[in-house]
């Protein structure tokens, strides 16, 4: 494939491709960093240290898991994000 | 990317273009096939399935024998019970299968994508449902070639309710891995089960019917992270599925009884089975594509052809490049022996690690706001909190005792240490020496705890006792 293919299908690819190209690997790193991080800390004990003392420790670890898959995404969005060359996002007129 | 659309053209059609979730793709319809690598396939799928389903069944010492308790943060694997404190061997195990990654993709390239990944497995028992819904790959297109009616509504809808019905089922066995199943089963019977129970039987379940029913063979070819570094353990000596080109070509349809000499052709009559069975819709002949699982079905189909029509089989085989280009294929060489070497010791080193465990843990913090204490006795004094952690699935009961410097006193105003199960305990004791007993400014001093109720249940420390010099 040569590289002009590749920036082409670049600018092809569907927004739902991009939205996948976003959740999947933020997915993958958002799972390893939930069972990282919940083998050091228990979530009662953090439940305790901030207050939400009623979560059970499967409502701790859920809530958990989708904060660092948001974080993820949210890294993995903007890497989306700055990976454009400059040119197209500020130069609107120059075609 | 022409590449990836032009296959199999001559069996599905161009225009019934489906919006997947990656890119237009042509709808693949995987054709049945029988024969030697089919039947492994089967029997691999059909015990890896059993594990899944059927393991968390079992009970063993009074617990489910494998249950990675999250909510009592416990880890039963039969006899052994581990802690968050174990996280070693967890780091090992992925160590481990890593390595067992890296070892059996030299040897013997896809085999896990053939034969072990779940999304193969699912993928094929979906495939199977698929079948008895909507009949063989000719009925499957004829089927999405017709207008919606009655008989098209009862066999989408069949496939797709039980398709449904057995994703729930596998999102109910995931959640039981991880909280006990017998319990979540009464749970569910009676209506009564956790919010986020709940959440997570049906957000597997939605991702198993996903994967295995619309996604397929999109997930190994766009979203695999080991779909796309496996080349790189690649060698002249690994085990990939091949098609025979030098035997193959000219390929061409001939009459039966014709000489394919006098016609110019090869042993390929092109009947393009191979490209029917292909799970990925590749065309083996093409040469080695990225696409290609490994999972052997073109082997078996081209065999059956090769039979019927007189000639040798293994016109696409489980082959080497070395062998390929009319080599000898080398099994022992030194990527081989490395990785292989690498296992064994992890491996080794895991299972004497775990056979060799003590369910007790020992951790001597000394006091931070002195060095040492001069007593009003003119004893130096050192002060430690000690934490104990029960490992063991009884409550325990520990003796302290130290030793390291002569006539060393412990106070120790706790006592035996009692300890439920997984629980942690912190210990404040004081250490006196008398300091003509002390040569240097550091010593060594040993912690020593004993389970009163469990002679095999002991272990040594190792502490510093400051004084002056």
């Amino acid at each position: 494939m040569t590289t002009e293919n590749s920036v082409q299908d670049e600018n092809n690819i569907s927004t739902i491709q991009h939205m996948i190209s976003i959740l999947w690997p933020s997915f993958l790193v958002g799972s390893l960093t939930t069972i990282l991080f919940f083998t050091f800390f228990d979530p009662n004990d953090l439940g305790m240290i901030s207050g939400y003392a009623e979560l059970d420790r499967l409502a701790g670890y859920s809530i958990g898991f989708f904060f660092f898959w948001f974080l993820s995404a949210i890294s993995s969005a903007l890497t989306c994000y700055f990976r454009q060359p400059c040119s197209r996002t500020n130069n609107p007129r120059s075609n | 990317m022409s590449n990836d659309t032009k296959q199999d053209k001559d069996n599905s059609q161009p225009d019934e273009l489906e919006t997947a979730l990656y890119k237009k793709r042509e709808k693949i319809y995987p054709r049945e096939v029988h024969g030697i690598f089919a039947n492994l396939r089967n029997l691999a799928m059909v015990s890896l399935l059993g594990i899944f389903y059927g393991l968390p069944w079992f009970n063993y010492d009074g617990h489910q024998a494998i249950l990675f308790d999250l909510p009592a943060r416990k880890f039963y694997i039969f006899g052994w019970t581990f802690w968050p404190q174990d996280f070693i061997y967890l780091t090992a195990l992925l160590l481990i299968a890593a390595y067992a990654l890296f070892f059996f993709t030299a040897l013997a390239g896809r085999l896990w994508c053939g034969y072990a990944c779940p999304q193969t497995v699912w993928t094929e028992i979906f495939l199977w449902m698929e079948r008895k819904f909507e009949g063989s790959r000719q009925k499957q297109m004829k089927l999405d070639k017709q207008p919606m009616n009655g008989e098209k509504i009862l066999r989408k809808g069949g496939k797709h309710t039980a398709w449904l019905l057995f994703s729930l089922f596998t999102g109910f066995t995931f959640v039981g891995w991880f909280t006990p199943i017998a319990s979540l089963y009464g749970d569910i019977m009676v209506g009564d089960i956790s919010a986020w129970g709940v959440f997570w039987i049906l957000f597997y379940g939605f991702a198993t019917y996903g994967n295995a029913g619309w996604m397929r063979e999109q997930v190994c070819i766009y979203m695999c992270p080991y779909a796309r570094f496996q080349s790189a353990m690649f060698d002249k000596d690994t085990l990939l599925i091949a098609y025979d080109e030098k035997r193959g070509e000219n390929r061409g349809a001939r009459k039966k009884g014709a000489d394919p000499k006098e016609l110019g052709l090869g042993d390929c009559i092109d009947c393009k089975l191979c490209v029917q069975v292909c799970p990925t819709g590749i065309d083996i002949r093409d040469g080695l594509q990225y696409q290609c699982i490994g999972c052997a079905a073109c082997v078996d189909v081209c065999d059956e052809v090769m039979e019927k029509v007189n000639q040798p089989k293994g016109l696409v085989s489980y082959t080497t490049q070395h062998q390929l280009d009319g080599g000898k294929t080398h099994v022992l060489r030194p990527r081989i022996i490395v990785y292989a070497t690498l296992l064994m010791i992890i491996v080794g080193a895991l299972m004497y690690s775990v056979a060799t465990r003590i369910p007790l843990e020992l951790d001597i913090i000394r006091d931070r706001n002195a060095l040492y204490i001069e007593t009003d006795e003119g004893m130096i004094e050192n002060v430690y909190t000690l934490k104990v952690i029960n490992m063991s699935n009884d409550p325990q009961t520990y003796r302290l005792t130290v030793d390291g410097l002569k006539d060393i006193v412990l106070e120790n105003k706790t006592g035996d240490i009692t300890v439920e199960s997984g629980a942690v305990v912190e210990v404040p004791i004081r250490l006196q020496v008398d300091p003509m007993n002390i040569k240097t400014a550091s010593s060594k001093v040993n912690f020593s705890i004993q389970s009163l109720s469990n002679e095999d249940i002991a272990l040594t420390q190792t502490g510093r006792f400051l004084g002056p010099r």
